[in-house]
Parts: structure tokens; sequence; C-alpha cells
């Protein structure tokens, strides 16, 4: 099982929770399988063509997955995933 | 002593990019070894992206007020960095042995300290520098309120208190 942290951002399509968790192999399975379980996630992570959006990261334990595989990042059991909004201020 | 060593030439630059853009913000890293700084990185600002603004973590009165204003508007008064942009940054310190040590921005027409907006998505990463074992940086503000003389000021942002970083130009 992989525990995934959801920004606050996203948290609306969570039902308000912080940490979800998937059986997942892969960050592209992990998203598709959230994206079942809370409709529309998908579409704020990636664009239509079903790239990574340019103000999400995704960090699989300490490692952003642009310096892994991107969405081919494979995923274990006990791995941590954090979606991280970009980085914003006013 | 002092938080950073930034040379001038590097807050010269700081202070260019933000009038290349003004009255857009501009923003970015710098970086360096130790205390001193040594490399400035511009980030794309694109909180004009569409669907940019619902996805970064401002408030929700933040969010209704962007989403009335046109891209170029938004620009003005809020900045988003270009995650790919911030990734290709971080390669380029870990390839140089740098350490990301300040989150730069601009602000066109306020004064060169922490808004509320920088206040808490500053307090919403604290907790992902060290996750991403990254030090937690300061934060860099440059005030172009009066477009003569450039404000710039660094911060620490703790647990959502702000204090003044000790900056040395040499």
């Amino acid at each position: 099982m992989i525990k995934v942290r959801i920004p606050t951002p996203l948290r609306p399509l969570t039902k308000g929770r912080g940490e979800v968790e998937a059986q997942a192999s892969s960050i592209a399975h992990m998203i598709d399988t959230l994206n079942e379980a809370h409709p529309g996630l998908k579409d704020r992570l990636c664009d239509e063509t079903g790239e990574l959006r340019r103000f999400v990261n995704i960090y699989v334990n300490e490692e952003d997955i642009r310096f892994l595989k991107g969405k081919e990042t494979s995923l274990n059991d006990g791995d941590e995933v954090s979606i991280v909004p970009a980085i914003a201020g006013g | 002593m002092s938080d950073l060593i930034v040379p001038q030439q590097i807050l010269d630059e700081l202070i260019a990019h933000a009038r290349e853009l003004d009255p857009h913000e501009c923003c970015g890293f710098l970086a360096g070894t130790g205390r001193t700084v040594t490399r400035a990185y511009r980030i794309k600002n694109i909180v004009g992206l569409e669907g940019a603004a619902q996805a970064a973590s401002f408030d929700e009165a933040k969010i209704r007020h962007l989403s009335r204003l046109s891209p170029e508007e938004r620009a003005e008064i809020a900045f988003i960095m270009d995650a790919q942009e911030m990734f290709q940054a971080v390669k380029d310190m870990r390839k140089n042995g740098l350490t990301l040590q300040v989150v730069y921005h601009s602000h066109p027409h306020d004064p060169a300290r922490p808004s509320v907006t920088d206040i808490k998505i500053a307090n919403d990463w604290e907790e992902n520098w060290s996750r991403l074992n990254l030090t937690l940086p300061v934060y860099l503000l440059i005030s172009l309120m009066d477009k003569s003389r450039p404000d710039l000021r660094g911060y620490w942002i703790k647990q959502g208190t702000v204090s003044p970083a000790q900056i040395t130009t040499v």
C-alpha cells in the first residue's frame, strides 16, 4: 500500500482527507487509481496530454518524480508519495 | 552574524529581473555554499496559466480575487513558480554542489514585506523543505514601490512568525 499526501487545495476531492492510500505499481497507475476513488483528481494533476501540470510537484519519498522516471516511476509497498503545489505567493 | 552573504552583483541581478517583469511579479531562487550566495536562478511566474491559481495553496478569497482578473493582471499581485523550471534549477544546484538558500519574488506595487498570502504559503511549505532534504530558505522580497530605489529585504518565516534575516552585501 502507498501513502499519498494530499495538499489542501485538492482536499475537497478527497472528502477533506490529507492522506489517502492507494494500491499502485507506478505514479501513472496511482493517479488513475486515485481518480477512480476521487473523481476529478487526475484532471487537477495532469493536462489534456496526460503530462504532469507545471504547477504541481509529485515526490516519491524525498525525490521529485522529474528526477526519477516521471509518471512511469515505479512504486513499492510502503512508499510515501507527496503531491505538493508549486511555490507561490502574493 | 549574517544569515546570508550576498554579492552586490547578485542583488543587482534580482533588481534587473524585477524591473524587466514590472508590473508583473518575478520569482526565483538563490543558491550557494554555506552562508554565501553564488548564483541566482530565475523561475517563470505561471500564475496566468489556466487552472494554476486554483491548484496553488492560495486561500479562497485570493482565488476568488484572482479568478476575476485577466492572466496579465494576476501576475501583478501573485506568483506561482513553474515546477518544471524549479526542477531544472534544483538539478543544476545538485550538479554544482549548491544549496538552495533563498526564495525571492518581487512586489511591484507593495512594500518589501511578506504578504498574508506569502506567509500562509511559506507555512504550508515549511514541512516540505525538511521532507525534501532541503534547508528552510530565507524569503527575499524586492519592492518596486519606489521605482528609482528598489528595496530588498530578507525574512525567515517559521511557524507563522516572520523575522528579519541578516543579509550582508559584499
